[in-house]
């Protein structure tokens, strides 16, 4: 077994058992739901995971890590989905991620024939954990500050999300998504742009006026 | 159900219409304030709602997201059926219901109101909500996430645009359908399963598809 099960972070009132994994680097006041998100997390990687300050990982999300995924959440931001990785995914800061939503750095080739998925699946009884392994080389998934995605929305390989944008519920995302967008549907269609009035200025008013004084409901130390 | 009264198999408790008590018994009458026999989720039922005759449901988690503080919360009519529903009125919030109407394992997520006419069917995995439940302006949702976030105040959040949703009589909402903020279904519509419903959609449409066209 991987080091990943060394030093695990038990937690009262968790009702899952399995603990967070000591390669998850957790920032001041976060809020994990339950250890049960890294129950599907294999990844070895000694800082696989970051969640930055006063973010949360709420009851749907969930880290589907294969041994060398490295996933980064930036400080603030809300998740309650699922993140697919084998190498990559780099979520920013003020993002929102809602119930559903599904981002993926890895899923099956185009060109991969019936015979090759047999051969996949067939591969996967072997692994002790039973893990899918990457159908297709990986592609670092970004979605970089204050995006939101809506539910039920799937972000694909290779995409990367700007600033700002939102994602509307149920739209799957194949190509990327420029700043301060409004994209939704099935086939993704852009349909409005958005003033990029998240500035420095208004960034430090909304600290003053909407943190909680004395207070907080992080339930992890960060380490 | 003319015949609530007269059944021989079910138990009739003022004219309600149920299987009989024991493991096998789903629903339960819905009684404004009070607990509901044998639940698995421990809340009482809230006080601040309206029931008509008949009306059951299977289990007080249906109010687990209920924090309607209006006198009246939720007004439902007579012979409805509520299976599993989230009811997750916030603050301000009024849901209402019509008569007939059967509800499985939807979402109403009302910031205001949401209004469900008669004979109204909602299959599993709907969501109904009357507003996008957070600010559209960038700098409004930088704002939503710190007070969101384990250091904010969630009693106290920017403001979001708020648009009732009304869905007309002998609707039929099919799975995992969504239906948006503003949106009013016109009488006897049909929205099929996964459609996202972004504008109105007039009496006897069927609508399907990301966003909902009207198909036939």
């Amino acid at each position: 077994m991987s080091r990943m099960n060394l030093h695990r972070t038990y937690r009262d009132n968790d009702w899952y058992p399995g603990g967070i994994p000591g390669n998850v680097v957790i920032g001041e006041h976060v809020y994990i739901e339950t250890s049960y998100a890294f129950a599907p997390c294999l990844a070895e990687d000694e800082s696989a995971i970051v969640l930055g300050d006063a973010s949360g990982a709420y009851d749907q999300a969930t880290f589907v890590l294969g041994p060398r995924a490295r996933v980064v959440v930036g400080p603030y931001s809300v998740l309650n989905c699922h993140l697919v990785c084998e190498q990559s995914i780099r979520i920013g800061g003020h993002c929102m991620l809602s119930w559903g939503v599904v981002v993926a750095d890895t899923w099956l080739e185009r060109d991969w024939p019936v015979e090759r998925r047999r051969e996949y699946l067939e591969a996967v009884i072997r692994h002790p954990h039973r893990a899918l392994g990457p159908m297709s080389t990986p592609r670092q998934v970004v979605l970089e500050d204050n995006v939101w995605v809506g539910f039920d929305s799937v972000i694909l390989p290779g995409v990367t999300i700007g600033r700002g944008s939102i994602i509307g519920s149920k739209t799957i995302v194949e190509e990327d998504v420029p700043a301060y967008s409004i994209v939704v549907g099935n086939p993704a269609r852009l349909v409005r742009r958005l003033e990029p009035d998240d500035t420095e200025s208004a960034r430090a008013d909304a600290f003053r006026k909407y943190l909680r004084p004395g207070g907080g409901f992080g339930n992890v130390r960060g380490h | 159900m003319s015949n609530a009264v007269e059944t021989t198999t079910g138990e009739t408790h003022d004219g309600v219409t149920i299987a009989p008590e024991g493991a096998a018994r789903m629903f339960h009458p819905l009684v404004p304030g009070k607990a509901l026999p044998g639940d698995w989720f421990h809340r009482i039922v809230p006080a601040n709602i309206e029931i008509g005759h008949n009306v059951v449901i299977d289990s007080s988690a249906c109010f687990k997201h209920f924090f309607s503080k209006r006198p009246v919360g939720l007004r439902v009519g007579s012979n409805v059926t509520l299976c599993r529903a989230s009811l997750a009125a916030e603050e301000n919030g009024l849901i209402e219901i019509g008569d007939y109407c059967y509800i499985a394992n939807a979402s109403l997520v009302c910031s205001e109101r949401i209004s469900i006419g008669s004979h109204v069917l909602i299959a599993g995995g709907v969501t109904i909500a009357d507003s996008d439940f957070h600010p559209i302006s960038p700098a409004g949702r930088i704002a939503d996430t710190i007070a969101i976030s384990p250091l904010g105040d969630r009693t106290h959040r920017p403001k979001i645009e708020v648009r009732p949703v009304v869905i007309e009589d002998n609707v039929w909402i099919g799975y995992n359908a969504t239906i948006l903020k503003g949106v009013r279904v016109g009488e006897g519509a049909v929205i099929e399963p996964g459609a996202v419903v972004l504008r109105d959609v007039p009496s006897l449409a069927r609508v399907m598809g990301n966003p909902a066209r009207i198909t036939q």
